[in-house]
């Protein structure tokens, strides 16, 4: 598709309209309140409308590129000042997910390969998906999960880039 | 494969996972510029970490999100449009629909009201400029964005008075002939330029006008409207 950035509106709206769900469910999942989420998602789009910054095609899907902004925004957000608020994400309770009687195919596509994800990170041992996990969702930095743990540094990061590599074999089936 | 790639190796995995502090991931991008075998690994290990986002369970966004989302978009995109040496508005095309559109205008309005109707078809939305009442609003000039689905249709005006004190624009729809409020109510800036989102649909609807009431809006039109934008 036609990426809009800082052209025609209803491209953009396009644009939103496929990949907005995404973007808002990853940074709820991140800060646990809709409203923070909602200002990630929107600052994360208006960035892209704005052309502040840029889609590059070799870089991956339209989706994954969004994605990618939308998870670099939330961690600013909870590095700079929105760590306690997430705090409060299970007070919250307001969630609309969507059931399965909203599925389109593209949809019912999106869940499968959501499965997939879920099952290898779930066959990682526990410290990796712990890392992992701490990091990609909760936004903590390596220092910050290494503390939060009492491992070291090394042991952290070693650990991210062996689960990440499991993960890799186990979602495209190459062996190692 | 540089001399110091056993050194920043091990920081493949957090920099694709977003936990490098801010000044360790610029060190390590530099790396990376010299390094095949890092550029290498971070490649291999991105299917991963760009999967990880496909594992959150989805979550419904607000549609006020669009609606505040494309409400800036198209006033930006007005403001851009404004800017340049070519107003599109200032100029409609003159179809046999703006044509007929102006003929019965002048009939059901009468002299002194400005005329200009032009449709930017596409993509199954359209934009509608608005006829406007320049004997109140001498510059004024408005449009009506209606996405193909006809829900949360934009308006966008420029160069309208201030309403006045205690005093908000606020839209109506017609339909059957009444006017009902839209639930819509917007301000000007000091340029007369603002806009304001219809929420849900315009289906059935015959026309959008707007009319100044007192702030908080009224349930029926106090006066006759400053614009107005046909849709049948």
């Amino acid at each position: 598709m036609r990426v809009a950035q800082g052209g025609d509106p209803r491209a953009f709206e396009l644009l939103y309209d496929r990949h907005g769900g995404a973007a808002f469910s990853l940074a709820y999942r991140m800060v646990g309140t809709r409203a923070v989420a909602e200002d990630i998602v929107q600052e994360a789009f208006l960035s892209i409308w704005r052309s502040k910054v840029r889609y590059e095609r070799e870089r991956g899907s339209v989706r994954t590129w969004v994605l990618g902004i939308v998870h670099h925004r939330t961690i600013d957000a909870l590095r700079r000042h929105l760590v306690h608020e997430r705090r409060r994400a299970s007070a919250e309770g307001i969630e609309e997910r969507l059931d399965s009687g909203e599925l389109t195919d593209v949809e019912a596509v999106r869940r499968e390969e959501a499965r997939e994800v879920r099952a290898a990170l779930s066959a990682l041992p526990g410290e990796q998906s712990r890392v992992i996990e701490l990091a990609y969702y909760g936004g903590f930095t390596h220092t910050q999960i290494a503390e939060l743990l009492g491992e070291p540094v090394g042991t952290v990061k070693g650990r991210m880039r062996l689960g990440l590599e499991k993960m890799r074999r186990e979602l495209t089936g190459a062996t190692a | 494969m540089s001399r110091d790639h056993q050194e920043y190796e091990e920081n493949v995995g957090a920099y694709l996972l977003g936990a490098l502090p801010e000044l360790e991931a610029e060190v390590f991008e530099r790396h990376l510029e010299t390094c095949s075998g890092c550029r290498r690994e971070l490649e291999q290990l991105r299917v991963a970490s760009e999967a990880l986002p496909r594992a959150v369970e989805p979550v419904l966004p607000p549609p006020e999100l669009k609606e505040a989302l494309m409400k800036t978009v198209w006033a930006e995109a007005a403001e851009r449009e404004e800017a340049r040496p070519k107003r599109r508005w200032a100029l409609p095309r003159l179809t046999p629909a703006f044509a007929a559109a102006a003929a019965a205008c002048v009939l059901a309005i009468g002299i002194g009201i400005g005329i200009g109707v032009s449709q930017i078809g596409g993509g199954g939305g359209k934009t509608v400029a608005a006829l406007v009442d320049h004997s109140r609003a001498p510059s004024g000039a408005a449009s009506l964005h209606v996405p193909g689905n006809k829900q949360n249709a934009l308006l966008m005006v420029q160069g309208l008075p201030n309403p006045g004190p205690g005093k908000v624009y606020e839209v109506w729809v017609q339909r059957g002939g009444q006017m009902q409020p839209a639930g819509a109510l917007f301000s000007v800036g000091s340029g007369g330029s603002g806009s304001a989102g219809i929420p849900g649909s315009l289906k059935g609807a015959e026309a959008v006008a707007v009319t100044a009431e007192r702030d908080g809006g009224a349930l029926k039109p106090t006066q006759m409207p400053v614009l107005t934008v046909k849709l049948s």
